[in-house]
């Protein structure tokens, strides 16, 4: 009977069993899984590294190494008892799936979780890179579709961030909702998680385009504990603990000091090298090697131990350039332990100088004066102790770059050397290498330095004071003796307005000097128009410099002025510049043959055309004249202390126009107006000064003379234009002789109008825009109570010299 | 010989491609009425339209004459994949998750006559899925399934990469085409003797009802029958994460003639067609109808 009653229980608890296994094979956590893109195809993401070419399949493929995660977490999933579905088994086009048929076999599964694995990328510059991991669910981010997708992120979160082989620039895990991740796509989303029934998210466990990351990536085994940390993920999910017996070592093996060279974005210790080819044991507490590991050569230094008992072990760490390093580590179940080893090289002999620059001893040439110092050593150097080491005499302020992995030191002066200065470089024998050892001597070398260490201007457009036609496509030009590096040249020069705001030059029409060139220029020409009557500053860096690196002395900055040079004035027009057929050309000591032409230009100031002077001296000789000549020149008669108005577009060529007057007997006068240091229009009135008292003359042409009293190379060849010429008012309202530094306000007026200035104000006149003087006074200021409202001209008389500037009043 | 074999090949696709297909209209449907629409199905007369009411939620019904729209159900994800039966009745499924965080999905019925839900096949874990008859619909479970009880005549089903065809009551597997991932989106032909589906990395196939494949007709997705010779199908395209471009597409059923309905950047899709009527949907969830002629 007992035994009856014992069966029959036994067989009651094997059925209970059978029915709690039954269930529990039945009801385990079916997850699916898609590693995204595929294919090495347009929708795939390749990242080009040394040394893979662009669309090797064995360098970076976000679809590789996703599907290496993938493959793992399968792996690892199945090990653990669940039910999985992967989207695709290999890399080609037919398994790269579209987005709805990846959510439809998701669907059809009956999955209970989805996982769509991927890696970031900034698209951005190399300067932009970053590497932290982000999870997404559909929907808004306080708002999901399914809460239980935000869960499912949250809850894979801290096992992705927890990796401790890679270097995060950012210590957190982001949690999205792909609705407000992709504004721009509004709900559209990822297509993964659209219409996507499971609890879905989708993953990007690190950045791909962060250089140190994508050789960590090319490592199937830095992929696969990934994978482990995604199984990790979905036991939370679930609540499911203990499945996995077995735990998981991952280390970095690095240099201890060695910087890692080009790549430009770096965080942590991904700014030393990976040690290639380290040879990695696993020992257990009785000294047996249970596992090895040789990190491989794509500069990633990762290691991995898969499926390791818990328990303590040994990690002996060993490379033949390296001291052999032994750490102890506590393996847990279902747990991965991080270790990051950094090695010491072997360094068995003393640092020293094995090559350096610039060599020089007495009777050579000299150096130039910004020439950089460069040590070459043995070995890879303790860079404080080498830099502390090192003294120049006469004493030089410079900064320390270290290349060649610190194989290689490189002083360069902040500014230059003195000139002609003998200079003593010494390294004391302080300075070690990476692993401490001195030098056994000093090391000493002396130079001497060329007799020239800056650049200086030559000429300059707009220079302090200057005025500068407001028209968009006004020039600023610099020059120099020596050529500039045409290197990123126009980024040196700046125009601020007054507010301080940068004004954008016209970048496709900016000159830079060439090879063969006399002197050293830029020539920017501004993207806009300038506002008439407000100041503006053409700023020149301190740091431009020419073809040897050689840089300008101080920064410069110019004031300047816009103005309307065409802008209506008062007086007689005695040349409109309308048509060439009213010009005869004539030139002498020019290029033979000629080169000089007249030619009617719709940039003008007045009227519908300008006419335009090309020309081409023979060389820099005074003698070269450019001259034309009205064929019927205008009634108006121009006695001595009249007013000329000309109106001239100048190439800053530096040469000297005269404008040229006939008397009734056809006897020339040459009335100077001085050199062309300008660019672009410019209203210029004389008053007459050479021609003969008593007598009439008529105004004739204009006469450009080869060279002014600068010396410099300029204008053998060049353009102008011409426009109005007027007999202009005595008290006409364009008088351009300003005087710097005088000031007007308020404008408009109401009361007073007040002069400031630098100098002692005589007086001030207001002339209304007949140019009938309307108020006086001898102080600073003018009484406008009474004037009706309307524009004005206020002549402000300093120091001699006279400054004009229209006003408003207004009541 | 190779030459003329060459040329008559080519002479016949000139033949085929020289049919005249002409969109006659393309109208918006329920505008102003409801929000977002996704996952549209038509009934084999066209005259009512399923379709879910959020992308994630819902069941609704929309009915062609009366121009009005019913609620079938709340409950998530029913209005995907959801169908209709020979007699009118929908099938569909819902799911509700267990403490475990498992998936429990449900076999629905809604009876059209007395606009009233019922359980067909309970709660059950892993997949449920519809199978499509001509005589009546049912469920095909990963534990359990559904027919009824006059059985579903003709039937056709897919789960993971086997085909399943119900003829005469006897239900045969087939793999007409190897695909890794599986296949999807199986329907019968209007007149019962023919099979489309979608087989992942090959894209649709049309079989007879012995599993024989008789064409294949590109990597299109979402196959339906437009009648007995056409096939309507979305052909989208992405960059792996996003949806680029989406179009719909009709695709003659042998494979000898395609052309778009729809411009690539219509981001149309999820189309279903019957009794000459194609409805379809956009990305942001806007329904269309459309009516084509055909000149061949």
């Amino acid at each position: 009977m007992k035994k009856t009653i014992l069966i029959s229980v036994m067989l009651l608890f094997v059925a209970a069993l059978g029915f709690n296994l039954a269930n529990a094979s039945t009801d385990q956590p079916h997850v699916y899984i898609n590693p995204g893109h595929g294919g090495h195809s347009s929708d795939d993401r390749n990242v080009p590294i040394y040394p893979y070419a662009q669309g090797d399949t064995m360098g970076f493929w976000e679809s590789n190494s996703n599907m290496y995660k993938c493959f793992a977490l399968r792996e690892i999933l199945w090990k653990k008892g669940y039910k999985v579905t992967v989207s695709r088994e290999t890399n080609t086009e037919d398994d790269d799936l579209a987005l709805s048929t990846i959510v439809r076999l998701c669907n059809n599964s009956g999955a209970d979780v989805f996982y769509s694995i991927h890696s970031n990328a900034t698209g951005q510059g190399e300067g932009a890179r970053v590497n932290f991991p982000m999870g997404f669910f559909r929907g808004y981010t306080d708002q999901p579709e399914n809460p239980q997708c935000k869960v499912l992120t949250e809850k894979l979160a801290p096992f992705i961030i927890g990796n401790e082989c890679t270097v995060w620039s950012s210590p957190n895990y982001q949690v999205w909702g792909d609705w407000n991740f992709q504004p721009s796509w509004g709900t559209q989303g990822y297509g993964v998680l659209r219409g996507n029934k499971t609890n879905a998210m989708l993953d990007e466990g690190s950045f791909h385009d962060y250089y140190p990351e994508t050789y960590r990536l090319i490592n199937k085994d830095y992929c696969w504990v990934e994978g482990f940390n995604f199984s990790r993920g979905a036991d939370s999910f679930f609540g499911i603990s203990g499945k996995l017996t077995t735990g998981v070592v991952m280390g970095n093996v690095r240099d201890d000091r060695r910087p890692r060279e080009g790549i430009l974005v770096m965080y942590g210790a991904d700014k030393r090298q990976p040690v290639n080819g380290a040879l990695v044991k696993l020992i257990d507490g009785e000294g047996t090697v249970v596992q090895t590991y040789t990190t491989d050569n794509n500069f990633n230094g990762i290691f991995v131990f898969k499926y390791v008992n818990p328990g303590t072990y040994n990690v002996e760490i060993s490379n033949p350039e390296y001291e052999t390093k032994t750490v102890q580590i506590e393996v847990k179940a279902d747990d991965a332990t991080y270790m990051n080893v950094d090695m010491k090289r072997v360094r068995n002999t003393p640092p020293a100088v094995v090559s350096y620059s610039p060599v020089w001893k007495e009777g050579d040439a000299p150096v130039k004066c910004n020439e950089p110092l460069v040590f070459q050593f043995n070995w890879d150097m303790d860079v404080d102790a080498t830099e502390a080491a090192l003294t120049i005499t006469p004493k030089v302020d410079g900064t320390v770059k270290w290349e060649d992995t610190n194989y290689r030191m490189i002083f360069t002066p902040t500014d230059a050397y003195d000139v002609n200065t003998e200079y003593t470089v010494t390294l004391k024998k302080s300075a070690k290498h990476g692993g401490g050892v001195e030098m056994p001597e000093d090391f000493t070398f002396k130079f001497k330095t060329a007799d020239r260490n800056h650049i200086y201007p030559l000429a300059v457009f707009p220079a302090d004071g200057d005025q500068v036609h407001f028209k968009a496509g006004a020039f600023m030009e610099f020059r120099t003796a020596h050529l500039l590096n045409a290197y990123n040249l126009s980024s040196y020069f700046h125009v601020y307005d007054k507010a301080g705001n940068q004004l954008d030059f016209s970048k496709r029409a900016i000159k830079n000097n060439k090879a063969g060139d006399a002197y050293g220029y830029c020539k920017l020409p501004l993207l806009k128009a300038l506002v008439p009557g407000e100041e503006y500053r053409f700023v020149v860096d301190k740091t431009l410099c020419d073809t040897i690196g050689l840089q300008l002395e101080a920064g410069k900055e110019y004031k300047f002025t816009a103005v309307d040079a065409g802008e209506a004035k008062d007086g007689t027009v005695v040349a409109d510049f309308e048509a060439v057929a009213d010009y005869q050309l004539i030139e002498r000591d020019c290029a033979n043959p000629s080169t000089a032409k007249l030619t009617a230009v719709t940039d003008k100031l007045f009227g519908s055309k300008a006419i335009q002077v090309a020309y081409t001296f023979a060389n820099y000789d005074p003698s070269g004249v450019v001259e034309f000549r009205m064929t019927k020149p205008s009634a108006e008669k121009f006695n001595v202390g009249d007013q000329l108005g000309a109106h001239v577009w100048g190439d800053m060529g530096y040469n000297t126009l005269c404008a040229v007057f006939s008397d009734e007997n056809g006897a020339e006068v040459l009335e100077p107006l001085g050199a062309v240091n300008f660019h672009g229009w410019k209203y210029i009135t004389k008053k007459l000064s050479a021609l003969e008292a008593g007598k009439a003359y008529q105004f004739v042409g204009y006469r450009l003379r080869k060279g002014s009293d600068t010396e410099a190379p300029f204008g053998l060849s060049g353009t102008m234009k011409f426009d109005n010429v007027l007999k202009a008012s005595t008290s006409g309202i364009n008088d351009m002789n300003q005087v710097s530094h005088v000031t007007v306000g308020p404008n408009p007026a109401s009361d007073y109008i007040v002069a400031a200035a630098d100098a002692l104000i005589e007086k001030v006149e207001l002339f209304n825009t007949k140019g009938q003087l309307v108020a006086a006074n001898g102080a600073n200021f003018v009484n406008v109570a009474d004037m009706a409202s309307g524009m004005y001209v206020l002549k402000v008389y300093v120091s001699g010299q006279v400054s004009t500037h229209k006003v408003m009043v207004m009541h | 010989m190779k030459k003329t074999l060459l040329t008559l090949v080519g002479g016949l696709a000139l033949v085929a491609s020289a049919q005249q297909v002409t969109v006659t209209s393309n109208t918006r449907l329920l505008k102003g009425v409801e929000g977002p629409a996704y996952y549209p199905v038509l009934n084999s007369t066209g005259s009512q339209l399923l379709f879910a009411s959020g992308e994630s939620y819902g069941l609704k019904m929309y009915d062609f004459a009366d121009n009005v729209v019913s609620r079938i159900s709340d409950e998530m994800g029913a209005g995907i994949d959801a169908s209709f039966s020979a007699n009118g009745d929908v099938y569909y499924v819902t799911q509700k998750m267990g403490d475990n965080r498992l998936i429990y999905r449900t076999g629905m019925r809604y009876d059209n006559a007395t606009a009233k839900s019922e359980v067909v096949l309970e709660a059950q874990h892993g997949y449920v899925r519809p199978e499509l008859g001509t005589r009546a619909n049912g469920f095909k479970g990963a534990k359990k399934s559904f027919a009824p009880a006059k059985g579903l005549g003709t039937a056709v089903c897919v789960q993971g990469s086997v085909l399943y065809i119900t003829k005469n009551g006897v239900t045969k597997e087939y793999t007409p085409v190897p695909s890794y991932a599986g296949y999807l989106w199986a329907s019968l032909s209007p007149d019962g003797k023919k099979v489309a589906f979608f087989a992942a990395g090959k894209g649709i196939v049309v079989t007879d009802l012995n599993g024989k494949v008789l064409s294949m007709l590109g990597k299109y997705e979402m196959p339906c029958w437009y009648n007995n010779d056409y096939i309507v199908a979305q052909n989208a395209k992405d960059d792996g994460h996003q949806f680029t471009s989406s179009q719909i597409m009709l695709i003659k059923a042998d494979g000898t003639f395609k052309t778009n309905l729809t411009s690539e950047t219509s981001m149309s899709m999820q189309p279903t067609a019957a009794a000459g009527k194609i409805v379809y949907t956009t990305i942001d969830g806007l329904l269309y109808q459309m009516t084509i002629n055909i000149n061949e």
